[in-house]
């Protein structure tokens, strides 16, 4: 009860809180433009396809309607709460009328699915094999990760990306290059592979850089967790080299590494934007970035709440896990 | 009584290297000990003049930049053990159920992310063939024998208090029985009270196992009330060995003289004297006896030369030229 009160509510309140003002900035930043956004998107529609102007009319009153231009201000931003709520986020103007729920909704699976994945394989991956050059730093085969680790970290992503596409979907062409999945989703082993066969370029150039991130982060920490008093005393008392990497160091490292995790849950994200549009990756980033082309800015709009929502989200996850990593946080 | 173990001639070095320099501490240099079977031997000194590093090279655990110079280390049970030269096999052999440790800052030796419970099964399960409910059962027996609640088990190091931590260490060393147990200033750093406490159980346990205990500590006074013998370590040397009745009425070196000077006692309310001085580095120690730019009896020899540690009869050993010549 007591932890209740002086973890959980005071990490929620700040989870609402992040919502707020970031859905608080969606909301002020297309006021402060000089241009009305009603006009622009009508105009950016037009200019995509021909339309009746009877059609143009009732967009402009849905379009005001759903910019909540009318009113004071206040109820404008009582009027968009309530339309997030129900998960009415309009149009899209590149795909019209196609509510941009129900792109984001197509979209949103691809992400996550590829993100989480992508997320633990690189972090369990990075911490044992980190923790491992870090404990024995002797063994050639731990040096020779090290050095490796050490050359594919600093290589930007979208490099690594752009070398793994051009060598494995051109040059050998094992991979698909574009899409998520072939075949029609069911639960079904060929069309499960598919997902796992598609998705293995993106998720492996994730993989590799964060990996790299996690392991140079593990090693810097084991070095200093083997200095400490209760690793040397499991070692004078003879415990086995897989215990005392296990529930000695890594379990140690834990709380740091989860730290970082959610400290960097927002810049994982942006990364994906860049995976899925070199992938042609079906998910919300590449909605995001083909939004970004056409000017779409109701799909924009969806996607940043969406966004905001979810590595606020992520983030409190993480935090709230604490606990169970490091018993001493709950008597802080 | 038998001998358990023996150090011979033992030169234990820090050999550290920065910025091409070499640095050679040398913190143990040339120590011969005699450890008996069942007796309490209290190790002391003031800080910095190797007990730990002594304790260290008696244990074989030797990591650089600490190195064995010279010298050797043996135990003797059943069979010979060359402690300096054991095998990994032989080290997980004999830790915890033959020799066992109880380190210097006990604060911080316990895993503060593992309940009691579990650092109690990954010890006691590495040397016997127990699992998770069985090491508990015999966990709980054990500090339940020496007077230690059961529920300590079900606590993180961070939620028991300083003197409980230090006992929760103790029972940990010694719940496999061994015959030989090497303490690290068990009581620094802890309140009188608790000392108090802590020495009752190191004497308990060493009584009712039959074990031998090896005792570092600088606090004169624990030893007084623990320890059988006494070695007195000044600058990585050994300056005095003798029964405790001996060191305390009879001390023949000059410094072991200091060190009970200092003493407070109770029917003295006087301010007791401090050694004057401080003590030498130890990686540019001084030529012959250490102790002669502190020594108020220092001779001409005691500048050149290194003072042989002499038997005075009856197993008092003494390294000070002022003895020995008198003897001679
Ligand atoms: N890792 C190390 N590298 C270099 N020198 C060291 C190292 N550890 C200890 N020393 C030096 O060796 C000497 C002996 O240290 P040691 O820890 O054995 O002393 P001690 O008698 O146990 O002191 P204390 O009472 O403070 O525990 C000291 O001068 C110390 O500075
Ligand atoms: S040998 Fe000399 S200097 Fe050293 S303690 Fe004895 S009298 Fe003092
Ligand atoms: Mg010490």
């Amino acid at each position: 009860m007591n932890l209740l009160k002086s973890y959980f509510l005071p990490r929620l309140s700040q989870w609402l809180i992040t919502i707020l003002v970031g859905v608080t900035v969606t909301f002020i930043l297309p006021r402060l433009l000089p241009t009305d956004p009603v006009e622009r998107t009508l105009s950016t529609l037009s200019s995509l396809q021909t339309m009746d102007p009877r059609a143009v009319e009732s967009l402009k009153e849905a379009l005001e309607d759903l910019y909540g231009l009318g009113g004071s201000p206040f109820e404008q931003y009582i009027n968009y709460w309530k339309r997030l709520i129900r998960g009415d986020l309009g149009p899209s103007m590149s795909a019209f009328p196609t509510p941009v729920i129900e792109i984001i909704g197509a979209g949103l699976p691809w992400t996550v699915g590829l993100l989480i994945s992508t997320i633990f394989i690189s972090w369990i991956l990075g911490i044992i094999l980190g923790t491992l050059a870090g404990y024995l730093p002797k063994n050639l085969w731990c040096q020779i990760m090290d050095k490796i680790f050490i050359s594919i970290y600093p290589i930007p992503y979208y490099i690594l990306a752009l070398i793994l596409v051009m060598s494995f979907c051109y040059h050998f062409q094992v991979f698909p290059l574009v899409g998520g999945a072939s075949g029609k989703p069911e639960i079904s082993w060929s069309y499960l592979s598919s997902i796992l066969w598609h998705s293995f370029l993106p998720a492996t150039s994730l993989i590799v850089g964060s990996t790299a991130f996690r392991f140079i982060m593990a090693k810097a920490l084991t070095s200093t967790i083997i200095a400490s008093d209760y690793v040397h005393y499991a070692e004078t008392a003879g415990l086995s080299r897989w215990r005392i990497v296990l529930f000695y160091v890594i379990r140690n490292t834990l709380l740091p590494q989860a730290t970082d995790l959610g400290l960097s849950i927002g810049a994982i994200f942006s990364g994906t934007v860049i995976t899925e549009v070199v992938f042609s990756y079906p998910g919300i980033g590449y909605s995001l970035y083909m939004g970004l082309l056409q000017a779409d800015f109701n799909l924009i709009l969806g996607i940043t709440v969406f966004s905001i929502v979810g590595i606020a989200t992520a983030a409190l996850l993480v935090d709230l896990s604490y606990p169970l990593l490091d018993p001493r946080v709950r008597y802080k | 009584m038998a001998i358990i173990a023996e150090a011979k001639h033992l030169k234990a070095y820090y050999i550290t290297q920065s910025y091409g320099i070499e640095r050679t501490v040398k913190a143990v240099d040339d120590i011969s000990l005699e450890i008996k079977e069942k007796e309490i031997l209290g190790i002391a000194g003031e800080s910095g003049c190797g007990k730990s590093t002594l304790l260290k090279a008696l244990l074989g655990t030797i990591d650089p930049p600490l190195k064995i110079v010279d010298g050797t280390m043996q135990y003797e049970f059943e069979e010979s053990y060359n402690v300096l030269s054991m095998s990994k096999d032989e080290i997980k052999q004999i830790r915890w159920t033959k020799v066992s440790y109880i380190p210097q800052g006990s604060m911080h030796v316990l895993n503060p992310v593992r309940k009691i419970r579990d650092t109690f099964h990954d010890f006691i399960a590495t040397h016997q063939n127990l699992n998770k409910s069985e090491t508990t059962q015999l966990s709980q027996d054990y500090l339940q024998k020496l007077g230690l609640s059961g529920q300590v088990m079900n606590a993180y190091p961070h939620q028991l208090s300083g003197g409980m931590r230090q006992r929760a260490t103790i029972a940990l060393a010694t719940i496999l029985s061994p015959k030989l147990v090497f303490a690290d200033e068990p009581t620094t750093a802890l309140d009188v009270l608790v000392q108090r406490g802590v020495v009752q159980l190191l004497k308990e346990i060493q009584q009712r196992e039959g074990s031998t205990l090896v005792l570092v500590s600088h606090d004169m006074g624990v030893h007084a009330n623990l320890a059988d013998r006494i070695a007195i370590l000044y600058a990585g040397k050994l300056v005095e060995e003798a029964d405790t009745r001996s060191i305390f009425k009879n001390p023949l070196h000059p410094y072991t003289q200091y060190l009970i000077e200092s003493l407070p006692r109770l029917d003295d309310k006087t301010e007791r004297s401090s050694i004057p001085g401080r003590p030498p580095a130890l990686d540019n120690p001084p030529e012959g006896c250490r102790f002669h730019p502190r020594c108020p009896h220092a001779m001409d020899i005691c500048t050149k030369e290194v003072p042989p540690l002499v038997d005075m009869g009856g197993g008092h050993k003494t390294a000070c030229f002022l003895v020995s010549e008198e003897k001679t």
